[in-house]
């Protein structure tokens, strides 16, 4: 409802029908972030999903000595909050101190030394592996669950077939994880369409607003530029945008399901 | 066993990626200013502990650890108190309107709390409610809910009818029958629950960062954020205030790490 009027918070509220939405359509800024979150959306899909599938692929199903161990360890990243992870990748960016530049420097390659959330064009990289650096331990655990859930009968004929490894996990593991992998999909799309912490505290959208993301839109326009009508359009368009990424994998992970039985 | 220790060798080098950054914000935390920048990597050669209690009495971590666990309980009790009742209602019972009120419930899932944050602001200012913790409990109820109930719900719908039947004939009523026979068989899911809930109210930044604007009643995550935003110079000051803030977290994850994985597939794979 505050969608389709103009306030600023404390004063009267005042009807203007869709205004606001056609406000935004014009908006530079909104065209900005949505691209930005896009982007952010295409790397979330690919990253975190193909790095937890490989981890899962070397620790399910074996029997190698402290697999529960390495599988603890992967996943802590997860358990951190979002503030501490900021600080600890503020730091290894740290252009001076950083761990990454320095790394660079005693390996002779100082020519690739950056800085890495002050250049307009490598903000929104950096971010998003610090980003992914929290979120494949969720696909990881998942895909775990999922392979070791897999009946040894087909392992077992696929080794009497004499099946390599590619086969295997192309004609054995891929079709029994698709379901699962739908639903880390959607996880993890909707956790990037949110992306808001990471960039709050690192760079708050800087350089130049080359980091700027929806969220981080607008909470700016509620709180910091006092227009509470424009920041719930904005709040309308990211719902719907979730909302029609949320329908179309449920749809998918249906027709997956309907093929297994 | 040559693949096998091929496997251990490559699963050890990756967690390195993992391990390092704490080790080194830990290493970082002990030095004093000078050592860092002339020796950013290394160990440090003296261990400098007096950063730690720099750390908690300028960055005012007493205050921010009481609040944030003066939110996280209340908010798990709720959440695990609220969810069980509603599951074992939607799991055990048929009542005019259950399937629309289900539905409502699973349609909260699928709002995120980023949509929410602007209007529950100004809801939250006309209950009067912003700068108290309870602007930080009652949404994070809220929006756990739907998770709870449908993770509840579902464990609850699994187990043997029999059991129950046994207990309505030796005369139990409904209230007896969950407090005595679904509670303590529900145990796993709880358990699971408790910890979701804890992992994420503990680590909730949006809700404070929007209501809440003074220093007295910030929780850890938004602390730190403000403590990193005066102290950026201090680096060793800083990683302190860091590893005091992630401690915690790490300690009760290492010890309930089963739980916490098998939480996170249970909740997925429904």
């Amino acid at each position: 409802m505050l969608s389709l009027q103009s306030w600023d918070g404390l004063g009267p509220r005042e009807f203007v029908g869709l205004e606001q939405y056609s406000r935004l359509m014009s908006d530079r800024l909104f065209w900005l972030s949505l691209r930005h979150n896009l982007l952010w959306l295409l790397g979330a899909t690919v990253v975190p999903v193909v790095a937890g599938l490989l981890l899962a692929l070397l620790l399910a199903r074996s029997r190698m000595y402290g697999r529960v161990l390495f599988r603890t360890v992967f996943f802590l990243p997860q358990v951190l909050s979002s503030v501490t992870v900021a600080i600890i990748w503020g730091w290894i960016y740290n252009p001076t101190f950083g761990a990454l530049n320095v790394t660079l420097n005693a390996l002779g390659l100082e020519f690739l030394q950056q800085r890495w959330l002050g250049d307009k064009s490598l903000v929104l990289p950096s971010l998003f592996i610090a980003w992914s650096w929290v979120h494949y331990g969720f696909t990881m655990v998942i895909f775990i669950a999922a392979i070791d859930g897999i009946d040894e009968i087909y392992f077992d004929a696929a080794k009497v077939d004499g099946a390599n490894g590619w086969w295997r996990f192309w004609h054995i593991v891929l079709p029994f994880i698709r379901a699962p992998l739908t639903t880390v999909l959607l996880i993890t799309a909707i956790a990037a369409m949110q992306v808001f912490d990471l960039v709050f505290v690192l760079t708050n959208g800087g350089p130049a607003r080359a980091s700027l993301v929806i969220p981080l839109l607008m909470i700016d326009n509620a709180f910091i530029y006092s227009r509470v009508g424009y920041a719930a359009a904005i709040a309308v368009v990211l719902a719907a945008i979730i909302l029609v990424f949320s329908i179309l994998f449920l749809y998918l992970r249906g027709v997956f399901r309907d093929e297994a039985a | 066993m040559l693949q096998s220790a091929l496997q251990t060798g490559l699963a050890g080098a990756i967690s390195l990626m993992v391990v390092f950054p704490l080790v080194w914000i830990i290493s970082t935390s002990l030095k004093s200013r000078a050592e860092v920048s002339r020796d950013p990597l290394g160990l440090p050669k003296t261990w400098l502990w007096s950063n730690y209690p720099e750390a908690w009495d300028v960055g005012r971590f007493g205050t921010y650890f009481l609040n944030s666990i003066l939110v996280v309980v209340p908010v798990v009790l709720g959440v695990l108190l609220l969810s069980l009742l509603a599951a074992y209602a939607f799991a055990m019972f048929t009542f005019r309107g259950k399937n629309v009120l289900f539905v409502l419930f699973l349609a909260g899932l699928a709002i995120p709390i980023g949509v929410l944050v602007v209007p529950l602001f100004y809801q939250m200012l006309a209950l009067n409610l912003v700068n108290t913790l309870w602007a930080l409990i009652l949404p994070e109820i809220a929006v756990s809910l739907p998770f709870g109930i449908l993770l509840l719900r579902s464990f609850i719908g699994g187990l043997p009818r029999a059991i129950m039947d046994a207990g309505r004939i030796d005369g139990c009523n409904a209230l007896q029958l969950l407090w005595c026979i679904v509670a303590p068989l529900s145990r796993p899911a709880l358990l699971s629950l408790l910890i979701f809930n804890f992992m994420w109210s503990w680590n909730q930044f949006l809700l404070p960062v929007v209501l809440v604007q003074t220093e007295s009643a910030r929780t850890l995550p938004l602390g730190l954020s403000f403590f990193q935003g005066r102290y950026s110079s201090d680096l060793p000051l800083l990683m302190a205030g860091a590893t005091i803030s992630f401690i915690p977290i790490v300690i009760i994850y290492v010890i309930f790490q089963r739980q916490f994985i098998k939480g996170i597939t249970a909740g997925a794979l429904k």
